[in-house]
């Protein structure tokens, strides 16, 4: 069976460019960590589909407004994460919790902007929604509701797991060169483990694609309604949340005894949020690891690795030394998966053949069939 | 004479060991090999064969003991059980800084006077203080005024300028360069390469690993290993 993912779908600009617009600009996206953002004037900036974003703590209040001051343009935070009012380093413009300009120094004698004037200027500000301590944002005007995306259990299993999210975050960046999607069909694939992992991860755990044949065989047929209702219902499908499979040999480590537990489940957990976020719980319920995918462009994309454990029972000093040692154990892992995205990445070109697909593939199917009708039609969510 | 009882395990250890008996051939020097069983404890029956009147000692352990980090992070991960689909997410061991200070604490609580090895080629001015168990290495250069505080190492051939502050439990391999009146913070680890600016700050728990110029004030628990592309942050608490 033929995919309908041409090669062009990880390598056109103007495809590219046509996700961001109607995927990435329409619906809701991992934006950070609540847990990031305890106190006034703490904020975090990132840029989300190409716009500068600070995200920020008002007494309490987290708003999210674009990072470019009114004035000159300058980002106005700079700083990844940090705690400082919202005040422009350039001219120290300063802003207020609703994005209007507090104060412009000398406004009146240099600027000789009226009060009046200064009144309507505002940030543009963002819709941003807490699971638990899980931040989205929404860079629509008019954003739909988060339930829209996620399905009840899938925003139930987050919310509950998030509010134990421990405050002490481990936080990396690597530039990978392949496109975004290639990261998700991969996790969606139960069958490479055995082969890209072979010297690695399934040397202890035996991962079994399967196979769905009523779901192989409805990724076949188009989809029936093309209503924005109708995507947005499809468009839930793709995320989920899961104790995925019992651990086969569960411990008990040293850091157990210092964090409080999600959960009784001696599982791995796993959460995929389409389109760009990946958490997984290895241990169940002590530590989480979450994936965001940022697509740069067709064939780029930063994937930033966090760690951090459930909520301390009391600070321990070697916490930061338990996040290193996550962080280094998962680092061969994703090496190995980033190594074979990017052979992917490199092997394709305009006239490469259309990828063969197996039975067991089905969710794959599933979610091309989705994306190429938004890729190929004016329909939107 | 008294002697001067050397324990620990591993390349630490060793470079101690050596380093001292070729410094003092004249001195007891003695070994004690203290190896963690599987579960991180130590069989402390070798201390308890000891008169802590009879001698001094320096408790000897890498920064990496303990810690997987050099070993196949995969056969790490393996051995502590962890099965997942994209992360494999190994133990937190006990990093081996608290190994070290785990072994002093049970030297000192034995009654052990804890020493520090200052190589004889090591330049060290007179108003340099220097807490117990530290290990400056040959031909390391320490300037005026520096404070080097206890459980630290100074491998062979680190300089260091006026004023440095090394915090507790650092670990400086040789070829490091520390700028005048730099503070480093504890349980850091300055690899290879690593030259410090002058006045900067390094937070607790950093690594600073990338062979370059440090010559920005560095976060707590920043990491930078040669295997990553960015550094690696902590926030929060």
């Amino acid at each position: 069976m033929r995919s309908r993912m041409h090669p062009k779908y990880y390598l056109s600009q103007e495809i590219f460019e046509r996700e961001q617009r109607k995927i990435f600009r329409k619906v809701w996206l991992f934006a950070g960590l609540k847990t990031l953002l305890p106190k006034n004037n703490s904020f975090l900036t990132r840029k989300i589909s190409g716009i500068p974003v600070v995200i920020q703590n008002f007494n309490g209040e987290i708003r999210a407004f674009e990072n470019v001051c009114l004035h000159r343009n300058s980002l106005i935070q700079s700083a990844p994460i940090g705690c400082r009012p919202l005040v422009c380093p350039y001219h120290a413009w300063a802003y207020g919790e609703h994005g209007e300009v507090k104060n412009i120094p000398d406004c009146r004698s240099v600027y000789l902007v009226s009060k009046a004037e200064q009144q309507k200027m505002k940030l543009r500000e963002f819709a941003l929604q807490a699971i638990g301590n899980v931040l989205f944002i929404n860079l629509s005007e008019n954003p739909f509701p988060i339930e829209e995306q996620f399905r009840p259990h899938v925003i139930e299993m987050l919310e509950s797991s998030s509010n134990l999210y421990d405050s002490e975050v481990m936080l990396t960046t690597f530039h990978c060169k392949f496109n975004w999607k290639l990261a998700y069909e991969n996790l969606r694939d139960a069958n490479h483990p055995r082969f890209v992992h072979r010297s690695s991860l399934a040397k202890d755990v035996t991962f079994l694609p399967f196979v769905n044949t009523e779901r192989a065989a409805e990724g076949l047929r188009p989809l029936s309604d093309t209503s924005p209702a109708a995507l947005r219902e499809e468009m839930k499908r793709f995320s989920m949340a899961a104790a995925e499979a019992p651990l086969s040999n569960p411990r008990r480590l040293p850091f157990h005894d210092m964090v409080e537990r999600w959960g009784n489940e001696d599982s791995y957990y796993n959460w995929l949020s389409y389109p760009n976020m990946h958490i997984a719980c290895p241990n169940g319920g002590y530590s989480f690891s979450l994936e965001h995918h940022i697509p740069i462009s067709p064939s780029r994309t930063d994937l930033e690795i966090y760690w951090f454990t459930t909520r301390k029972k009391k600070p321990y000093a070697f916490s930061s030394w338990n996040l290193l040692s996550h962080m280094h154990g998962s680092r061969l892992v994703t090496g190995e998966d980033i190594d074979i995205m990017e052979k992917v990445q490199m092997a394709l070109h305009e006239e490469a053949p259309m990828p063969t697909q197996g039975a067991y593939e089905f969710q794959n199917r599933l979610v091309e069939r989705w994306y190429t009708l938004m890729m190929e039609t004016d329909h939107e969510i | 004479m008294k002697s001067r009882w050397i324990i620990g395990a591993g390349v630490c250890f060793e470079e101690v060991f050596g380093t001292w008996t070729r410094a003092f051939p004249q001195e007891n020097v003695q070994r004690i090999e203290l190896l963690p069983a599987n579960d991180y404890t130590f069989d402390l029956g070798a201390l308890d064969a000891l008169d802590p009147g009879e001698g001094t000692m320096f408790v000897a352990f890498d920064e990496r003991f303990g810690n997987f980090k050099r070993m196949d992070p995969m056969q790490a991960a393996m051995e502590h059980g962890f099965t997942l689909e994209s992360f494999i997410s190994p133990l937190a061991v006990l990093p081996p800084d608290l190994v070290r200070m785990e072994l002093i604490q049970a030297a000192m609580e034995r009654g052990f006077e804890l020493e520090s090895f200052i190589s004889p080629s090591a330049i060290v001015p007179p108003d340099v203080i220097i807490g117990p168990n530290v290990f400056v290495g040959e031909g390391a250069v320490l300037g005026i005024g520096c404070r080097i505080d206890f459980n630290t190492v100074i491998r062979d051939g680190a300089k260091l300028g006026a004023g440095v502050h090394l915090h507790p439990s650092c670990w400086l391999e040789t070829g490091v360069l520390v700028g005048d009146d730099a503070d480093i913070g504890a349980h850091s680890i300055l690899r290879i390469g690593a030259v410090v600016g002058s006045r900067v700050k390094i937070g607790n728990h950093c690594e600073l690993g990338w062979a370059r110029l440090y010559d920005k004030d560095v976060s707590a628990g920043t990491v930078f290993d040669t295997r990553y592309e960015e550094p690696i942050y902590v926030y929060g608490e």
